[in-house]
């Protein structure tokens, strides 16, 4: 079903690194990135999923759902590795037909590879561990610098967070009309190209008019309780570095640091 | 007793299995229902009745368990879904969100045209369906979307009606309309329900309307069915459909309070014609006595 969906899911739970500032979870993304990039060797690959997988086995993430969120980038990562495979020059493995393989290319593929599930698998632990509210929450204040140079921070953080917030909803919906135009006898996956297409439009108009009344009565609703932009607004929940924020990107700075050191001295 | 024409068996149903939200909605169910009855299905919030019906007509695959029509598993093949779908109608909660025609024709023809019925017959279907509902024929050319909340409730439950389904299944459907409205749509179901015979299946909150119209009802208590008979036996049981989070009906639990203070009605009452005739036979009783 539509709903199974788990890209970019929030699971709630009640773990130190869910707990964790939101500020300090992007940073500590960035950081794990960064050090991502840098890595080239077996050695600094390792220090990052050494550090990867303690923050997730801290998180309680199993690793059976990250997998399962990165269904739909298989094509990229395989795809990524067998190009970096066979067009790698370097001492000749094996030959067949027009492809060779050599050692340097397997390396390299399995690099390529290691770095894009990698990146999936942090990011996935952000939107994993922290809520979409808080998420930009901390986009915001991180970006805030930028309202000095007349950025709409807060309003795109808030068109940010609604537009999370609608996305379960729209999908929800989307199932129910699917569903109830089912009902009717109505198929979506028999015809030609054009026939499907005319198929998708019993969904998406009623799709379209709840959108557009939904927008509607969010605006009204918004502005019955006098919203009127950031301009002096405050926050229910302040946000607030705790100690555990600065051992974790002490953490975080020392993963880079260490990569950085292993890179530099080719250990 | 004849045949049921529709029956469950053993029915699960397990939302979003394998994740942390894994929520078993539906567990072990086994109803029945014949040709020609009306079995309302009560239960409180999130009893799992939206997802029990869907089950019917073969919208969501049992997790275990199978649903058969005419003793045949309705999930067997291609060919037997579609023919769920079409013997098996089905009108969901706030069914007018799924209007999306230009015209109340139109949609109401959507479901005989899936059918691959002839043009006549769709016409014919169209009005007769109309009618059903109390949509007059000047509307049928006007856009579904200039229609008012309960006439566009109208046209949707047309537009499953159109398919002449043998078992119509309604999920709340006089959901957030006003007495006057709820009475009208209740009667336009009973009206079809009559003049064609079908099975109709019910999903309501109102425990009068369920009480009055029901032959059969089914309380569905956290995906399990905690009670399944007349609506005399169900009320009569007050005690523990208040501890389902469900109540009584209003002449219900008046007669609970007279029988507390030792005045017994003759037997269970549960609408307001009921009540009056056990209190003039009471009375009768009285002074026949005297
Ligand atoms: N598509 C879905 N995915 C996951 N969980 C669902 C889904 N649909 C329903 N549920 C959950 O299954 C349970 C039963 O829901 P269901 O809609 O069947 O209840 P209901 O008896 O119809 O409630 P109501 O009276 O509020 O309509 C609820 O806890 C609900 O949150
Ligand atoms: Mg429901």
């Amino acid at each position: 079903m539509l709903r199974d969906i788990t890209l970019g899911q929030y699971f709630p739970g009640n773990t130190v690194v869910h707990r964790l500032d939101p500020r300090t979870k992007i940073l500590l993304v960035v950081l794990y990135i960064a050090a991502l990039f840098t890595a080239n060797s077996w050695a600094s690959y390792g220090v990052v999923v050494v550090f990867l997988a303690a923050a997730m086995a801290i998180s309680k993430i199993k690793l059976r759902v990250m997998l399962k969120g990165m269904k739909p980038l298989i094509f990229v990562i395989v795809l990524t590795a067998g190009l970096n495979l066979f067009y790698t020059r370097g001492e000749v493995l094996a030959q067949w037909w027009i492809f060779t393989v050599t050692r340097e290319g397997i390396r390299s593929a399995v690099f390529m590879a290691g770095r894009i599930i990698l990146l999936v698998m942090g990011t996935f632990m952000l939107t994993y561990t922290t809520s979409p509210i808080m998420l930009t929450y901390g986009l915001e204040l991180l970006l805030s610098p930028l309202k000095k140079l007349k950025v709409p921070v807060h309003e795109l953080a808030m068109m940010m967070s609604m537009a999370l917030r609608l996305i379960p909803t729209l999908i929800e919906e989307t199932d129910k009309i699917m569903s109830a135009q089912k009902a009717r006898g109505a198929q979506f996956d028999t015809g030609n190209l054009l026939e499907k297409a005319r198929a998708m439009l019993p969904i998406l108009i009623p799709l379209f008019l709840s959108s557009f009344r939904r927008a509607d009565e969010l605006a009204t609703a918004m502005e019955a309780r006098c919203y009127h932009g950031g301009e002096g607004r405050t926050r229910l929940r302040v946000l607030r570095f705790e100690l555990r924020d600065f051992a974790a990107l002490g953490l975080g700075l020392s993963v880079l640091a260490a990569v950085i050191v292993i890179k530099r001295f080719s250990l | 007793m004849n045949e049921p024409i529709l029956k469950t068996e053993n029915l699960c149903h397990v939302y979003s299995a394998g994740t942390p939200f894994e929520l078993t909605a539906v567990k072990d169910v086994n109803i029945e229902i014949y040709k020609g009855e009306i079995l309302g299905v009560i239960g409180h919030t999130g009893s799992g009745k939206s997802t029990l019906i869907q089950h019917l007509n073969a919208l969501i695959k049992p997790t275990s368990g199978a649903v058969l029509l005419d003793g045949r598993d309705i999930n067997a093949s291609k060919d037997s879904v579609r023919q769920a779908r079409s013997r098996v109608g089905l009108v969901f909660q706030y069914p007018e969100y799924q209007l999306f025609e230009e015209t109340v024709y139109k949609d109401i023809a959507f479901g005989p045209k899936n059918m691959k019925l002839s043009e006549a017959e769709i016409d014919e279907r169209v009005r007769i369906s109309a009618q059903f509902v109390g949509v007059e024929e000047e509307l049928l050319d006007r856009s579904p979307f200039e229609l008012s909340g309960g006439q566009k409730r109208r046209v949707a439950i047309a537009g499953v009606i159109a398919m002449m389904p043998e078992v119509l299944v309604l999920d709340e459907p006089m959901a957030g309309l006003d007495p006057g409205g709820r009475e009208s749509i209740m009667e336009n179901i009973l009206t079809y329900h009559k003049k064609t015979g079908a099975a109709i299946v019910i999903v309501t909150h109102s425990m009068e309307e369920a009480a009055r119209h029901a032959g059969r009802m089914v309380v569905l208590n956290h995906g399990t069915v905690a009670m399944d008979g007349t609506p005399e036996e169900i009320f009569s049981r007050g005690e523990e459909l208040r501890s389902m989070g469900l109540a009584t009906p209003v002449m219900t639990d008046l007669s609970e309070r007279l029988a507390a203070l030792g005045v017994k009605l003759p037997r269970t009452v549960y609408t307001v014609e009921q009540m009056t005739r056990a209190l003039l036979e009471l009375e009768r009783g009285c002074r026949d006595a005297s």
